[in-house]
């Protein structure tokens, strides 16, 4: 069964069309990644899906509901996690209280007035665990500006999945790491979204094969082809449209 | 610091603020009154401008709006008890925060700053131009002003200075506390978030346009409260509590005392009378001093008084500042 679907999802910037009919079909528990050459579109439909941008045409199925032009706050609520290309933390708050806020998303605490937030015991263990859990233990009071570039990728990500969503999209996660960043970023993924549903842009093969086992390929804002790996290694227009940008 | 220091803190100045006017003297008591009101008013705007990150040119609206609205009713309404005066003035300022809320809550930035100085402008010259309400340039003076009365129980006398006083200070203590924990809550934390990131507070699933409006509210009715305050304690109000230099000053007074922290405001306040007071001697120009020191905090001490006290903090322990 799709949890997630597009159906002739269609966006432009003042005319100039950037999502031309993209149907896009994600099954539940799926890892599925999203590839293409740059300029492709693939972050626009992160932020299609998400509620950054409301589509000019076409609608989003979540969870079998029409949540076309919902907000981002409203997706999050309904159960869909999402981290940024661009690192997009609380740079002033510390780590602990960056994963703090997600958890008091989750627990659906909003507007509380009435207690202190640092003695809220069982957010600040839940708060903790998963500190320990992306090994930031040790840099949970450093402002989240003060991390090296590794360990806000961590935070990034990690923060989409405190809410604990039945769907993440991550766009980009291993965007700008080293090697061995790009490594242990995956290992995190790979723990962390045990179980889930994971939409990832990537643009690193390596990672895309050891992590996705389907493939949506976007070209000029179209799907070009959507498989396995293995069928998408084959395509004759995958293989056309990169044209030795990419050796996949 | 450990608990036990914290209570002793607080011992002591309350004990202070018993004694002070014993040792001061009634004028200086005064001063101290228009300190604390100042202190609240620059608290409830550093709400929006230190914790939430929006710059206002026109909080003296809710200030202004406390004021006359306490004021109108104690002219107008017989036997008015002096707590009910102080929540029409709060609830007046709510009121007035609930109305510009859907218009202001989507903004920020200039956007944001420039729509208060319009609106704050408009009220100054509404409140010029309603005279027979307000009073035009005369606004309202000589209201009568209520005993503090629990009936059957006490009746304290609000014209004796020194009884305003301690009436003034218990208010002003309690807002001022219960902000600070309002700060403290979880939905402080969306406070300072919606600074660092509104766009990742939506992404994280809290409502960015509801939670600001919520801010806006407490921000304007504590204004409201301050303002009603000063009502009570000039016993006139006028239009100058609208204009724009009214909404100038808790800014200035947060900019010179620390916008970073929640007490910053308090140490501004306290900076401002004081230099008020001691230039006050000498010329009348005390904007004057006021514009001088605030330029040298600009540019030598951007985090203010309190930024100053956690760099020297830092290099005598030789170890981070407290945040």
């Amino acid at each position: 069964m799709n949890i997630l679907e597009t159906r002739g999802l269609t966006h432009d910037f003042e005319g100039l069309k950037v999502i031309t009919g993209v149907d896009l079909q994600v099954a539940e528990g799926e890892r599925h990644a999203i590839i293409g050459p740059n300029g492709a579109g693939k972050t626009t439909l992160f932020n299609l899906i998400t509620g950054t941008y409301t589509p000019k045409g076409g609608k989003v199925i979540f969870k079998n509901k029409d949540v076309t032009g919902a907000r981002p706050h409203q997706m999050v609520r309904l159960g869909m996690g999402r981290s940024f290309q661009i690192t997009s933390t609380f740079s002033r708050l510390t780590a602990f209280q960056n994963i703090r806020m997600a958890v008091l998303s989750k627990r659906g605490i909003r507007f509380n007035i009435f207690r202190f937030v640092d003695k809220m015991d069982d957010v600040t263990r839940e708060t903790d665990e998963i500190l320990k859990r992306i090994n930031l233990d040790g840099e949970r009071n450093i402002p989240a500006s003060g991390l090296s570039y590794g360990k806000s990728r961590s935070l990034e990500i990690s923060m989409a999945l405190a809410t604990d969503p039945e769907v993440v999209m991550l766009d980009e996660p291993t965007a700008g790491m080293s090697v061995d960043e790009t490594h242990y970023a995956v290992g995190l993924i790979q723990r962390l979204t045990e179980g889930k549903t994971m939409v990832i842009i990537e643009h690193d093969m390596d990672v895309v094969f050891s992590l996705a086992d389907r493939i949506t390929v976007l070209h000029h804002g179209e799907i070009l082809a959507s498989g396995a790996p293995g069928e998408i290694r084959k395509n004759p227009k995958v293989k056309e449209a990169y044209l030795g940008e990419m050796e996949i | 610091m450990n608990k036990g220091f914290k209570w002793i803190l607080w011992g002591i100045l309350i004990v202070v603020l018993i004694v002070y006017p014993r040792l001061f003297g009634i004028y200086y008591t005064n001063i101290l009154v228009e300190f604390g009101i100042f202190a609240l008013y620059a608290i409830s705007v550093n709400l929006l401008l230190g914790y939430t990150g929006l710059l206002t040119f026109g909080h003296a609206i809710f200030f202004g709006v406390g004021g006359y609205s306490t004021a109108l009713a104690l002219t107008h309404i017989q036997g008015l008890p002096l707590l009910a005066s102080l929540l029409i003035g709060f609830l007046s300022a709510v009121l007035f925060a609930l109305i510009l809320c859907p218009m202001v809550v989507r903004l920020s930035g200039t956007a944001f700053a420039m729509l208060h100085l319009a609106f704050g402008l408009l009220m100054y010259v509404v409140t010029l131009k309603l005279r027979g309400i307000t009073g035009g340039e005369d606004g309202i003076g000589g209201f009568p002003i209520p005993p503090f009365s629990i009936p059957g129980i006490v009746s304290i006398d609000m014209t004796d200075p020194l009884m305003f006083y301690y009436f003034a200070m218990i208010v002003l203590v309690i807002c001022i506390s219960f902000l600070w924990f309002f700060t403290k809550t979880p939905f402080g934390q969306i406070m300072v978030g919606i600074r660092d990131n509104a766009d990742r507070i939506d992404y994280v699933g809290f409502k960015v346009s509801h939670s600001k409006a919520l801010i806006y509210i407490f921000a304007g009715g504590f204004a409201g409260v301050a303002g009603s305050i000063f009502a009570l304690f000039q016993n006139l109000v006028s239009a100058d509590e609208f204009s724009v230099l009214n909404s100038f000053a808790p800014i200035m007074i947060i900019m010179v005392g620390g916008i970073a922290s929640f007490f910053g405001p308090i140490f501004g306040a306290g900076i401002f009378a004081l230099i008020a007071e001691l230039t006050s001697r000498y010329t009348e120009r005390v904007e004057l001093v006021m514009g001088l020191i605030l330029i040298l905090v600009i540019m030598y001490a951007p985090m203010g008084f309190l930024g100053l006290v956690n760099m020297a903090r830092a290099r005598f322990f030789n170890k981070e500042g407290a945040s």
